[in-house]
């Protein structure tokens, strides 16, 4: 591997552990990093050492650091966040659980009302209980795609349980969960076309 | 790993400050990340640089105790390469500096073992 190389993934590395730091601070650690390594390649060639032993020297460097980098970022976010924003957070974390509840509740009572007007519906606790968790399971989802509309992996992981709910639904003839799956799959597309459009 | 006490430096925390003022005394009042890691080297007779982690983490530490300060090197100084980062010891930096180098040397005279084991 030549010294660029290494170099390039030194610089992936602390593009890596100061992603969504606040912006002055990761600009400055990635610029200084930067700097450093072109310092290293231009002193150990111009005292004619082996390119392989520049770049495991790099790499090393890299190694032995990894520890005090994560270390450092831990701390860098500890110090960044104030009071006031945690407390934001924490309000709204509490608000989407309390939406999610809600929604999952009221959609659980649909069955168990309609148990008491007719003899079609006919659910047991686990019925009650499964439709819960996936409901639940799948509210929270929804809400954490929500605030953060780039990270792809829950749309992926929304998009896996709407494939299983209707391979389930079919293969259990339950329209019902079929027509979930639909619904989520449905849904995750829009959101992922809409964060698309907004940022473009 | 045991939390330090307040107002103590680590071990490569004190070697930094003193390179920087073994620096000041030379007449090189700021130095860069690689510099200091290639005189820390040379100094200390290793044939490592320090880790890149384990450098940059403890210059911000000194520069958060107020012994360190920092800047970019102008565009133009930099000639085409990336700018480096600029440290300077600050007054107290400078104080602490040699303070821990005058330890360290008193540190160093009262190990009688080493002289005692010292060719004759």
């Amino acid at each position: 591997m030549t010294p660029e190389r290494m170099a390039e993934l030194v610089a992936r590395w602390v593009r890596l552990y100061t992603r969504s730091l606040p912006p002055p601070i990761a600009r400055r650690r990635i610029d200084e990093i930067g700097a450093d390594l072109h310092d290293h390649i231009a002193h150990e060639r111009g005292h004619g050492t082996a390119e392989w032993r520049i770049a495991l020297s790099m790499a090393a460097r890299m190694v032995r650091g990894l520890a005090a980098d994560l270390s450092w970022r831990h701390r860098t976010i500890a110090r960044s966040s104030n009071p006031e924003h945690a407390t934001k957070m924490s309000k709204s974390t509490y608000r989407s659980a309390v939406r999610v509840a809600l929604a999952t509740g009221f959609i659980l009572l649909l069955p168990l009302v309609a148990m008491q007007i007719t003899d079609e519906v006919a659910w047991d606790l686990a019925d009650f209980v499964f439709a819960g968790v996936l409901l639940g399971g799948t509210g929270l989802l929804v809400e954490l795609a929500l605030r953060r509309p780039r990270n792809i992996a829950y749309r992926a992981v929304a998009i896996a349980i709407g494939v299983a709910a209707i391979v389930l639904g079919e293969a259990d003839d339950a329209p019902g969960l079929m027509l979930f799956g639909g619904l989520l799959i449905v849904g995750t597309v829009a959101l992922t076309l809409r964060t698309a459009l907004r940022s473009e | 790993m045991p939390r330090r006490k307040p107002g103590t430096l680590l071990p490569l925390e004190t070697e930094i400050l003193g390179v920087a003022l073994s620096m000041l005394r030379q007449g090189h009042a700021s130095f860069h990340g690689f510099g200091l890691a290639q005189t820390m080297r040379e100094q200390s007779g290793s044939r490592a640089l320090t880790g890149h982690g384990t450098l940059y983490k403890a210059l911000s530490r000194l520069e958060e105790f107020g012994l360190l300060t920092s800047r970019w090197e102008d565009a133009a100084a930099a000639e085409g390469r990336p700018r480096r980062r600029l440290y300077e010891l600050t007054g107290e930096g400078a104080r602490v500096a040699e303070r821990v180098v005058a330890d360290s040397a008193d540190h160093a005279a009262r190990r009688p073992g080493r002289v005692a084991s010292e060719p004759a």
